[in-house]
C-alpha cells in the first residue's frame, strides 16, 4: 500500500488531482477513529477529517517519501483534533455539566439479578462518566492518552506528534491515568 | 520490600517495565492487587465505543473536499529531472559548507586553545555569552512562575499573556534541556524537563481559566520547580563576577 500512496502523491503532484481521492478513501476511516477518540464526538470529528485532507493536500509538496502517507496523514489528523480540543467552544462543551459533589457523582451499584433495562442504565452511566474523566483531562493529556492507549502508539510516536519531548509525553500519560483513576474511583466495584 | 509506585505499575500495564519490576508484581500481593485494580480501571476505558463509519465514508469525504482542492500544476518531464538535480545540487553545497564549517572550526578552536592558554585561564567569551543567555532564560522562566503564582486567575488577558511567554519559553528550553544532557548535566536537565512540562501544559491550553491555572500550580508543584530555578540561577556565574568558572552546563 506504502508504495502504491507513493505513486499516487506523485499523480497528484504532478497535476492529477482526482488522484487525491484513492488516498481519501483509503485513509479515512483510521483518519476518523483517531479524531473520534480525541474530540469525542462524530460532528468535530468529521470535521477533522475534512480539515486533515485539506491541509495534506496543501502540504502534499513537503511529504516524505521515506515515511508512508498513512502515517504522514494519521498525524497531521492528530494536530487537527488537538487545535479543535483547543477551541473556546468545544472546552464549554466538555465542562457541561462537570461542577458539582463528585460523591454526588456516585454511580448507585445494581444487583446481579437486576432487570435488564437497569444493568442497561448502569452501563449508560458508567460510559458517561468515563467520557466526562476524559473531558477533564487537559489537551496534552488526553491526546497523549488517547495515542498510548487507545491507539497503541509508542512514546517516541507520541512525543514526535506532540512536538515534545519523550520524557515528557510519558509524563502526560501517566498524568492522564492518574486522574482518569481518581475520576474514576466511584465506579469501581459496579462494572 | 520497596513496593512498586504508580508510574512503575503504568508502566508494567503499558509493556514498558523493567524486569525487576515484572519479578516483584509476581512476587508482592500488595503490588499486584493494586496493579489489578488499576488494570480493570484502564480496560474498562478501552471498551468506549468509536462512532462506526461504512465502506461509503470515504467517498463521501472525497466528494466534500474535492471542490475545495486547486490540481497541482502540472510539471513536465524535464523540469521534475531538474528540480531532482537541484535537491541534489542544494544537499550537496550544505554538505560541503557544514564540512567547511567543521574544519574550520576545529582549526580555530586549535588556535584559540593555544592562545588562551598562555594568555588567560578565563573561560572563552563564548561560553560567558551562553551562560548569559542561559542565565536570561531562567530568568525569564521563574518571573513566569511567579506570575503563574500570584495570577488573578479571571483576568483572561493576563492568561493570555502567562500562554504568549510560555510559547516563547518553551522552544528555547527544549534546547537548552538538549544541551544540558548532552553535556553530563543531570540536575540542570531534569529540573528544565520539569519546566518544559509546566511550559507545554501552559502553552497547550486553550484559554487559561482559573481553574487551569490552579490545578496547574497543584499537579506540577509549581512552588518546587520555583526552587529548582533559584538554585540553578544561584550555580551560574554573575555576569560581572569575573572568571569564576561555571558549574552547570556550558549552553
Amino acid at each position: 500500500m506504502q508504495g502504491s500512496d507513493h505513486s499516487v502523491v506523485q499523480a497528484v503532484l504532478a497535476g492529477n488531482k482526482d488522484a487525491y481521492g484513492a488516498l481519501v478513501r483509503a485513509h479515512s476511516a483510521a483518519v476518523f477513529r483517531v479524531a473520534f477518540r480525541i474530540v469525542g464526538n462524530e460532528a468535530d470529528a468529521d470535521e477533522v477529517v475534512q480539515e486533515a485532507f485539506l491541509r495534506g493536500y496543501q502540504r502534499l509538496e513537503t511529504f516524505q517519501q521515506r515515511s508512508g502517507f498513512g502515517t504522514w496523514i494519521y498525524r497531521i489528523a492528530v494536530n487537527c483534533a488537538l487545535d479543535r480540543l483547543k477551541q473556546p467552544q468545544i472546552e464549554a462543551e466538555f465542562r457541561y455539566g462537570e461542577e458539582g459533589d463528585p460523591e454526588e457523582r456516585t454511580v448507585q451499584v445494581a444487583s446481579p439479578d437486576t432487570a435488564s433495562p437497569e444493568r442497561l442504565l448502569l452501563s449508560r452511566e458508567i460510559r458517561g462518566a468515563q467520557q466526562l474523566a476524559m473531558q477533564r483531562l487537559t489537551a496534552t493529556e488526553k491526546t497523549a492518552f488517547v495515542l498510548r492507549h487507545l491507539e497503541d502508539r509508542s512514546m517516541n510516536e507520541i512525543a514526535e506528534v506532540l512536538g515534545v519531548d519523550p520524557n515528557a509525553a510519558k509524563q502526560a500519560v501517566y498524568r492522564a491515568v492518574q486522574k482518569l483513576r481518581r475520576e474514576l474511583a466511584p465506579l469501581r466495584g459496579t462494572a | 520490600m520497596k513496593h512498586l509506585n504508580e508510574e512503575e505499575l503504568i508502566e508494567l500495564y503499558y509493556d514498558e517495565g523493567t524486569s525487576a519490576a515484572h519479578v516483584h508484581l509476581r512476587a508482592c500481593r500488595e503490588c499486584s492487587t493494586l496493579y489489578d485494580g488499576m488494570q480493570r480501571d484502564l480496560d474498562s476505558v478501552k471498551t468506549a465505543q468509536v462512532g462506526i463509519r461504512g465502506a461509503e465514508y470515504g467517498e463521501r469525504v472525497w466528494q466534500a473536499l474535492s471542490p475545495q482542492l486547486i490540481a497541482y500544476e502540472k510539471r513536465p518531464a524535464h523540469r521534475l529531472w531538474w528540480a531532482q538535480w537541484k535537491s541534489a545540487a542544494v544537499a550537496a553545497g550544505c554538505a560541503a559548507l557544514l564540512a567547511t564549517a567543521f574544519i574550520g572550526g576545529r582549526y580555530w578552536e586549535r588556535h584559540t586553545n593555544r592562545t588562551t592558554a598562555v594568555v588567560n585561564a578565563n573561560p572563552p567569551a563564548t561560553q560567558r555569552v551562553l551562560l548569559v543567555v542561559l542565565t536570561d532564560h531562567l530568568d525569564r522562566t521563574e518571573r513566569l512562575l511567579v506570575a503563574l503564582n500570584h495570577a488573578d486567575s479571571s483576568d483572561r488577558a493576563e492568561n493570555g499573556q502567562l500562554q504568549t511567554e510560555a510559547r516563547e519559553l518553551l522552544a528555547s528550553n527544549r534546547l537548552y534541556r538538549a544541551t544540558a544532557s548532552k553535556a553530563g548535566d543531570p540536575a540542570m536537565a531534569a529540573a528544565l524537563d520539569r519546566v518544559e512540562n509546566v511550559l507545554a501544559e501552559m502553552a497547550n491550553d486553550p484559554n487559561l481559566t482559573a481553574e487551569d491555572l490552579g490545578r496547574i500550580r497543584t499537579d506540577m508543584n509549581t512552588e518546587g520547580i520555583l526552587f529548582d530555578i533559584r538554585v540553578l540561577l544561584a550555580r551560574t556565574p554573575d555576569q560581572g563576577s569575573g572568571p569564576k568558572p561555571a558549574k552547570g552546563a556550558s549552553i
